[in-house]
């Protein structure tokens, strides 16, 4: 048991919910309480769905409990009378698991036209990334059939999916990269696909599966079985999306049809320009400061290499580190991520992932949603590259992270998240150009010491009430129940003497929080509990800060 | 006792967890902290429902059973109260219950009391998703409060007042009180566990919530105390017949027709638009009743009421009051779309899952969460209680009608991408 304040991954009954609200005519059912139906919600409120979300709970209260009673049946009759659906995917939650009743005989009981499905997904076992994945694979097994292939080359592409991360948008991506090579879709699955799609699959000439958190099973299951080739690159930066653009050719070759190659601007959105403007931007005299911003990456699988990659290799970032939740995808992340990352972080729990984050104090933390709360506890530049999510990462317009325009998407958002060049180095130079804000009063330090116990002000004047907390940051220190505890720092914290104080107040406010956690590491590695002027001195020559 | 019909369906309707109210309790009861013994779906519930809204340092968390857990019917949770009380401070923790440890069987009140001291209790919150519903469980909050009330001589006759209002909304009715001579002894809950009000059996218990019962019938049968059986405090209606009830338990008459009056006055324009207006209750907060009966009193046409579940007692005025209009506990929502198809609503308050693909659908519908968190209590309140219906309706009717047009619902949503399903299906 431990203490857990926030997850990364849904749980495996929402992994679930989201393949059914992909697909059409394809409706779960959750044998579960009603407390169970927040899931709905999400997809509600972040997928803002103009129509009811493909989920039921078919509710089981305290008192079915005690009389024995199963509405399942029930459930599963009103909802193919409302929705018709083709098939029902039925899966239990975490607590009526435990009952281990026969869903199986009780769904049979309701004589339903349609298909139902009962999924066994243990959700001690699972969770949302395995269940999502699982499940569609399975379908896929169930439904795909042998036939011949199409006429014309045509691709499948397989992942989207409702509540993917900006999934509309890569699919957009895509289909526009596909179009302008002549290729024609056969089948988009998860998202918007019926069961009758996922039965045409194998027509197709190739599968494109660009994420490692879904779709990866079912397009390798079409290759084993069906002898449909598999593309399983994720095109994130430019020259990535080159390399897949040549290796989808190659494998079309392979399967007999030569795709001509167009000329590179007729990849761009007008026909006549670079298909990314990301090249020419990393070799301009402005992104020479980024040379100096050591960028920390943390997300799923599939993001942390592609943006790990990106910012090191086209935007010559330095990495200060990375790392992912998804622990199954960990050994793929790191043999993808060797010579980039050497002791990639695999966790679940935020609060590691905050300690290493405020240990190395980043000029750009890529992450999740809580790597943002995390961020702006530190006041450090945060940009979301990955799931969870946040209402606000999910916006109208096109904002893809594949293929060219992808590119260009992540460049922007690295650029205006991080502090700027030129400005910075004024800034530096001469002091606070008048943005300094009065400090805020500093709050006690925390009465035990912790591994990351480093007071940090805010002097920005945030409008969330992280401002009044954020001088606190035991939340994320000293995780006890948790083994092995993270940054195993020196347990004594060095005090700042007036004169070091002084000199730190003259350091520019939007990095002080940053000087000042990297001089606290230093003195605490060099042993000194006082951090004086010349302590200061010392670091700033060491650290260059 | 008036015999209100009520239509009672199956509860197959959208909610959330009883346990989100911990989102409002932990920020009203502020050396507080909320351990849920629960699993990752508990956590994951909050981080969606509580998640997107606080950021900081939530003084709640999950004690998170994993697979190997499930076989010891006692968890074990000292080590994460000793962290809850280093990193957090509280003076008092609620431990909260939920469907998986209720299912195996966790004798919760043994395990709260294990690991409860003197300086910090550990209180015992009866709120699994199995038995509970959304706003349900600050019952069993306050509930877990009332040992730690002090006792109240019979000679103490003040009134208490039952349920979490903001610091604004407890002063004003602080003041309300003091300008018609009512002495008040406090509130339930209070801002701090320290301060709980003396509860005996001269006092008076104010219900400010319309989903207390256990607690005020508890405080009744165990401090002999009388509870108010009056309208709740929401518009001009409410407000008054609230203060006059609660003025006579002290033995004052008051007439409060005039205030009432110039409430009412103050909002005519609102009133205007929701007479005849026909409004669909569709939420699951427990605050519909009440609701109702506002609009009923504004004019409106109240279709349906629907709502988790219904108390007579403790409901008896408002009940009364709703004389005539359709109210249904435990709603099924498949029926419930069939009778909006049918009655065709003006308005539809739903809950959160459910207000976007009504909007969808083309009906103007609101969040009726909202009443959880609006300061919409007392005559300060009658203004914002207001226009949150009628904002609904004048923002859909400035919209430019060509947006209605279902073509602009296309592909919003993977699993529908032709635009949606008709509620007439």
């Amino acid at each position: 048991m431990r203490l857990a304040y926030w997850m990364y991954e849904g749980t495996a009954h929402h992994g679930v919910g989201r393949i059914a609200n992909s697909m059409r005519n394809v409706h779960a059912v959750f044998h579960a309480p009603q407390g169970d139906d927040y899931v709905n919600a999400i997809f509600a409120m972040l997928d803002r769905t103009p129509n009811f979300p493909a989920m039921t709970t078919s509710v089981v209260s305290g008192t079915d409990l005690a009389r024995g009673t199963i509405r399942l049946p029930e459930t599963l009759k009103q909802v193919e009378e409302r929705v018709r659906p083709d098939l029902i995917v039925v899966v239990a939650s975490c607590s009526t698991i435990l009952l281990q009743e026969n869903l199986e005989i009780a769904a049979k009981h309701a004589g339903l036209q349609c298909e139902v499905m009962v999924y066994d997904a243990n959700p001690y076992r699972m969770q949302e990334i395995v269940a999502a994945e699982s499940l569609f694979t399975d379908l896929v097994k169930r439904f795909a059939q042998p036939q011949p292939r199409t006429e014309h080359p045509t691709v499948n592409i397989l992942g989207p999916a409702s509540l993917g991360f900006h999934a509309r948008h890569d699919l957009i991506s895509l289909r526009r990269m596909l179009k302008t090579l002549g290729i024609e879709v056969n089948v988009v699955a998860p998202w918007g696909a019926t069961i009758d799609d996922l039965r045409r699959l194998p027509a197709a000439w190739l599968t494109i599966a660009p994420y490692r958190e879904l779709g990866l099973r079912a397009a390798t299951y079409l290759e084993e079985q069906f002898g449909v080739p598999a593309l399983l690159d994720a095109p994130i930066g430019v020259q990535p999306t080159l390399r897949w653009i040549e290796r989808l050719r190659e494998l079309l070759a392979q399967a007999g049809v030569t795709i001509p190659m167009p000329p590179l601007t007729a990849f761009s959105l007008d026909g006549m320009s670079a298909p990314s403007a990301v090249p020419w931007l990393a070799r301009t005299a402005d992104m020479d400061s980024f040379s100096g911003k050591p960028a920390f990456v943390f997300g799923d699988a599939t993001h942390v290499v592609g943006i790990t990659r990106f910012l090191s290799d086209e935007l010559g970032m330095p990495i200060a580190g990375a790392g992912t939740y998804v622990k199954h995808q960990a050994d793929w992340v790191r043999e993808q991520l060797a010579g980039y990352v050497d002791d990639l972080l695999v966790t679940d729990e935020f609060q590691t992932v905050a300690n290493r984050i405020a240990e190395l104090r980043p000029e750009l933390v890529c992450g999740t949603q809580m790597e943002r709360h995390t961020s702006r506890r530190y006041n450090l530049n945060c940009m979301v590259i990955s799931p969870p999510t946040h209402i606000e990462n999910h916006l109208l317009a096109y904002r893809p992270f594949l293929g060219f325009d992808g590119a260009d998407v992540i460049a922007d958002e690295v650029y205006t998240t991080c502090t700027l060049g030129m400005e910075k180095h004024l800034i530096d130079l001469f002091g606070d150009a008048g943005l300094d804000l009065p400090e805020q009063a500093k709050t006690a330090a925390p009465p035990e010491p912790a591994p990351v116990a480093v007071t940090v002000e805010s002097p920005k004047p945030v409008t969330e009430p992280v401002v009044a907390t954020v001088a606190a940051p035991a939340t994320v220190a000293a995780p006890a129940s948790v083994a092995p505890p993270p940054a195993p720092a020196a347990p004594v914290d060095p005090v700042w003497a007036a004169d070091a104080e002084a000199m730190l107040k003259k350091v520019p406010f939007f990095v002080r929080g940053r000087v000042r956690g990297n001089v606290e590491k230093y003195a605490r590695q060099h042993g000194h509990a006082v951090i004086t002027a010349q302590v200061l001195l010392a670091a700033k020559e060491e650290l260059g800060a | 006792m008036h015999k209100a019909s009520t239509i009672r369906e199956d509860g197959l309707y959208h909610s959330f967890c009883g346990l989100v109210s911990v989102g409002w309790l932990y920020q009203k009861i502020k050396d507080s902290f909320f351990l849920i013994l629960g699993t990752h779906t508990c956590a994951h519930l909050l981080q969606n429902t509580l998640g997107v809204m606080i950021f900081a340092r939530p003084r709640f968390a999950v004690s998170l059973l994993e697979e190997a857990d499930l076989s010891s019917s006692q968890p074990n949770i000292s080590a994460q109260i000793e962290e809850i009380k280093r990193e957090h401070h509280p003076s008092v923790i609620f431990l909260l219950s939920s469907c998986t440890p209720e299912v195996m069987k966790v004798e919760f009140e043994g395990l709260a009391a294990s690991v409860s001291t003197p300086e910090v209790p550990v209180l015992f919150v009866p709120a699994s998703g199995l038995d509970y519903t959304f706003s349900q469980s600050e019952d069993s909050v306050l509930q877990a409060l009332i040992p730690f009330c002090p006792p109240a001589p019979p000679e103490d006759k003040r009134v208490v007042f039952l349920g979490s209002v903001n610091d604004a909304i407890a002063d004003d009715f602080s003041l309300e009180a003091a300008r018609l001579g009512i002495p008040v002894a406090g509130f339930l809950p209070a801002s701090h566990f320290t301060e709980l009000p003396p509860i005996g059996p001269g006092t008076v218990i104010a219900p400010l919530q319309p989903y207390l019962h256990k607690t005020a019938t508890q405080l009744r049968n165990e401090r002999g105390c009388t509870v108010l059986s009056s309208l709740f405090p929401f518009g001009p209606d409410g407000t008054r017949r609230f203060w006059e009830d609660l003025a006579a338990q002290f033995g004052m008459k008051v007439d409060l027709s005039d205030r009432e009056a110039a409430a009412w006055e103050r909002i005519k324009r609102h009133t205007d638009l929701l007479r005849g207006k026909k409004i669909f209750f569709a939420s699951d907060t427990l605050m519909e009743l009440p609701l109702a009966r506002f609009l009923k009193a504004c004019g409106a046409e109240v279709v349906e009421c629907s709502t988790p579940y219904i108390n007579r007692r403790f409901h008896a005025a408002e009940l009364a009051a709703l004389e005539g209009v359709r109210l249904v506990e435990q709603a099924n929502f498949h029926r419930q779309l069939r009778t909006i198809a049918e009655t065709k609503p003006d308005l539809i308050i739903s809950n959160i899952i459910t207000t976007n693909p009504l909007v969808g659908q083309g009906v103007v519908a609101k969040w009726g969460t909202e009443y959880c968190f609006l300061p919409i209590h007392g005559w300060a309140g009658v203004n914002a209680l207001v226009t949150s219906f009628t904002r609904a309706l004048e923002r859909h009717a400035k919209l430019d009608p060509l947006g209605a047009d279902p073509i602009w619902l296309t592909g919003m949503m993977p699993s529908s991408p032709g635009g949606v399903i008709s509620l007439q299906s």
